[in-house]
């Protein structure tokens, strides 16, 4: 039985690598006694499979992982065995069984959700936003493999929200990842910045979500 | 100061979740109903200190069972400590993020001489004068312990007291005492202190020197002061403390599994050994707890790994039943059991098949010299057939890389040893190639011996820099196909030797070297000879008085007043024995070597195995 579990990594969390965040949900499978199911060979390891990375920094609300279970067994009592087991700031949110062939997650996603808290003034911050929606390039240093190479960040940017959030604004933007076009968040740091929002305005940043997007309407992966 | 930490600080460090804490099982106290606080400092990264049995066995036993806490802190990498002093941020406990001196002792691990300059950097990060000298009542104790404190004399001018041997039941005893004595000024209560079974206060001795440059004397200061400080030991492991529910680290760390301490101490005799000599004698743990203990450890961590250690685990006289369950028990959950380097000898098809049949680890034996000869000359009792009748059995049921350890530089090591080695390594991956289907990876490490203080080599020379880069040369020019050499830098085990035997005038060199900026000095990336060099030649110290000059028998040694059970005429009689070529067997195979340690500790060695048959 195959399912995919949304998860969320709390801010206290946020200086864990992907790496840590898989044996962090390895160990927890284990101590919670879950009936994973394991590849075969002299080295086997539990079949989980995490989503997109989330970058090291960053806290996310809605991260995803599919696991692979030996035996069936009632999804809400997977979700609070483990939820019993992880740290604090870890959390599982909802688990659904997947079909056995569905594409993986790191195949599936195609769009992540940032979240920028910023502390300026409204009229600012809302010319900020309508001047990159307006724009028809956003050229920015790449920080991704081609490094030193310019990359047009506007063709990526699906969606820009702004929202009043204890005398700040919580931005969220919308961008394309993997294939074809990869919009990290600091490259996304580095546009805010470029557009007039001072580095120290800028107070948190975190992933609200990640998605599949198909013909400009977004699916949880949950959904797929 | 944790939300300037979360915001500010760490997001500019490489790894910054060395410096986070808040690990699943962490134990977190009760500051104020708390009675002694301490915190464990490492002078090592995170990875490294969190890898370390040691600490994880101090921090359970003094929060799980006192009502003393002991919170960790470790060396910050290069980066992170750029920051702090830029910031101003005190280095802090992970457990409270309180700086060290809300502490009042700050115990430091030592398992390394040259994790020197990182104590006295982290010292220096926290607002601790490095100084004992300097401390006034308003500063924390400063501790230290573990297997380099056996010679502690090279630190004496930075702490203010050691513990030398088991800490099980010395820490416990030594936080009591701390608090009782809590309102004497410093030097009484060091006093007090220096007055307990296995504590040392270097202050309260009085060394002189011959004019040859010799130890001439060392006297305590004081009636009440012992003259000789006799190690601690835990006589019956069984029954000692040993966690259930040790830290599970975030990050990947150096040995990041659940270890299961299978017993203490080794008796095998290699004279080389300082650990085989200093944590004498042998004490095993019985099955029963080991199962117990595995079972609670994998239940609180989930880890995937479980690992056997000890000095010797294939000695443990009940380690084919040990593994054998351990497979049987957690195998079909993807629970692979791990063995540290084998010895050559005990080493069976059998347990290498148990073993395998969850998990492969690369093979690693531990021959240490390449010839018959100059094996029985350090007492390391394993002929060349056993050693390949192991690797025969080794590659035949599967393995594919093997690593084999050396050393170079022992006493009487001629070039024929150096060529042992190279023909060793040859006919390893010979018989490797038999049995595997494709060419079979074999690795050598090949480190600088060090004579270590309290073993029967400690009277003995160490080579020089030049002439063991000469035999790293020789051998790297006669390297042969498919082997690959890999040899510890000479530099930095001619300073590991120059601390290893040092003895208090070494105290100016560390701290000249760190002042040049030395720190990190077991990292290739940040080792820097001549911040050592500079330091010698500044402190007006001959380096090779103490690492290439031979001692004679009637030196007063300066670490002949820690008394580690084991006599001197022992040791001097192994020396003579291994200059003769002649080996010592184990006194569980055979009679009593006469080492020293049962009558004048009180203590018997201790076997637990379902094999051990009477004991």
């Amino acid at each position: 039985m195959r399912i995919r579990a949304e998860y969320s990594i709390g801010p206290e969390l946020r200086f864990l690598s992907n790496l840590d965040t898989m044996h962090m949900m390895e160990r927890a499978l284990r101590r919670a006694k879950i009936p994973f199911a394991l590849t075969e060979g002299f080295n086997p390891h539990i079949r989980l499979s995490m989503g997109t990375v989330l970058p090291v920094g960053l806290w996310g609300k809605k991260e995803y992982f599919d696991l692979e279970l030996a035996q069936a067994m009632p999804l809400d009592e997977l979700r609070d065995k483990l939820n019993q087991v992880l740290p604090a700031g870890a959390r599982i949110e909802q688990v659904r069984p997947i079909d056995d062939n569905a594409p993986s997650l790191m195949k599936a996603v195609n769009c992540a959700a940032y979240g920028f808290l910023i502390r300026m003034p409204e009229e600012d911050i809302s010319n900020i936003c309508q001047n990159i929606l307006k724009s028809d390039s956003l050229p920015v240093r790449s920080r991704g493999k081609k490094k030193g190479v310019d990359k047009d960040l506007r063709r990526g940017i699906y969606k820009l929200d702004l929202q009043p959030s204890d005398e700040c604004f919580c931005l969220m933007i919308w961008v394309g990842t993997g294939e074809p076009l990869n919009i990290r968040y600091d490259e996304l740091l580095d546009l805010l910045q470029q557009q007039g929002v001072p580095s120290e305005a800028i107070l948190d940043v975190f992933r609200e979500g990640n998605y599949i997007r198909v013909n400009e309407r977004l699916y949880s992966p949950l959904e797929g | 100061m944790k939300d300037k930490l979360f915001r500010e600080i760490l997001p500019r460090v490489s790894k910054p979740i060395r410096y986070t804490g808040n690990e699943l099982n962490i134990i977190k106290k009760d500051w104020d109903k708390s009675r002694v606080k301490m915190v464990f400092a490492f002078p090592d990264v995170y990875e490294v200190g969190m890898s370390h049995i040691g600490g994880r066995i101090l921090y359970g036993l003094i929060n799980e069972t006192t009502d003393h806490v002991l919170e960790r802190c470790f060396a910050p990498w290069p980066d992170m400590e750029k920051i702090m002093r830029e910031e101003g941020i005190p280095l802090y406990s992970l457990e409270s993020y309180r700086p060290l001196t809300d502490f009042e002792v700050v115990g430091f691990s030592l398992q390394y001489e040259l994790s020197a300059t990182n104590i006295l950097n982290m010292l220096d990060l926290a607002g601790i004068p490095v100084f004992s000298h300097q401390r006034t009542d308003e500063h924390p104790l400063i501790l230290g312990g573990g297997p380099v404190a056996f010679n502690p004399e090279p630190f004496s001018d930075f702490f203010d007291l050691f513990m030398i041997g088991d800490g099980e039941e010395a820490l416990p005893e030594l936080l009591d005492e701390v608090e009782r004595v809590r309102n004497l000024p410093r030097k009484e209560k060091l006093l007090r202190l220096a007055q307990m079974e296995g504590i040392y206060v270097p202050s309260l001795y009085k060394v002189t020197y011959n004019s040859d440059g010799c130890l001439s004397s060392m006297e305590p200061v004081h009636p009440d002061v012992p003259g000789r400080v006799r190690k601690r030991i835990v006589a019956d492991l069984d029954t000692a403390y040993y966690p259930d529910k040790p830290i599970l680290p975030y990050m990947t760390v150096v040995h990041d599994r659940a270890v299961l301490e299978v017993m203490r101490g080794c008796q095998r005799g290699c004279r080389f050994c300082h650990a085989g000599m200093v944590y004498r004698p042998v004490r095993e743990r019985s099955l029963e707890t080991l199962r117990r203990q595995a079972r609670a450890q994998l239940g609180n961590t989930g880890y995937e790994e479980i690992s056997l250690a000890s000095l010797s685990t294939l000695d443990y006289t009940g380690v084919h039943p040990l593994v054998k369950g351990l497979v049987e028990e957690h195998g079909a959950q993807g629970v692979g059991v791990a063995l540290p380097s084998l010895r050559v000898d005990a080493f069976s098809i059998d347990l290498a098949n148990e073993v395998q049949k969850v998990r492969k680890t690369t093979l690693t034996l531990a021959p240490e010299a390449g010839t018959q000869r100059l094996r029985d000359v350090i007492n390391k009792n394993v002929s060349e057939q056993q050693l390949f009748e192991a690797v025969e059995a080794a590659f035949k049921s599967g393995w594919l890389s093997i690593k084999l350890y050396f050393m170079i530089g022992l006493p009487t090591e001629t070039e024929e040893d150096l060529d042992g080695i190279l023909n060793l390594l040859q006919e390893v991956k010979r018989i490797g190639d038999q049995y595997s289907p494709r060419p079979v990876e074999v690795r050598a490490s090949i480190a600088c011996f060090v004579p270590k203080a309290h073993t029967p080599f400690q009277w003995q020379p160490q080579d020089s820099i030049e002439v063991l880069q000469q035999k790293i040369n020789y051998m790297t020019r006669r390297r042969r196909k498919g082997i690959k050499l890999s040899f510890h830098d000479s530099r930095v085990s001619y300073l590991e030797g120059l601390i290893a035997r040092g003895d208090r005038r070494l105290g100016q060199v560390i701290y000249k070297a760190w002042q040049n900026g030395a720190v990190f000095d077991g990292w290739s990336e940040y080792f820097h000879f001549e911040y050592w060099q500079k330091a010698l030649a500044e402190a007006g110290i001959d380096p090779d008085f103490y690492v290439t000059r031979p001692r004679s028998y009637e030196e007063l040694l300066p670490w002949d007043f820690i008394d580690s059970g084991i006599s001197k005429a022992f040791l001097r009689h192994e020396n003579e024995k291994a200059l003769r070529g002649e080996t010592t067997l184990d006194c569980r195979l055979e009679d009593c070597t006469g080492c020293g340690v049962c009558p004048s500790f009180e203590v018997e060695v201790d076997l637990r195995g379902e094999i051990a048959g009477a004991h």
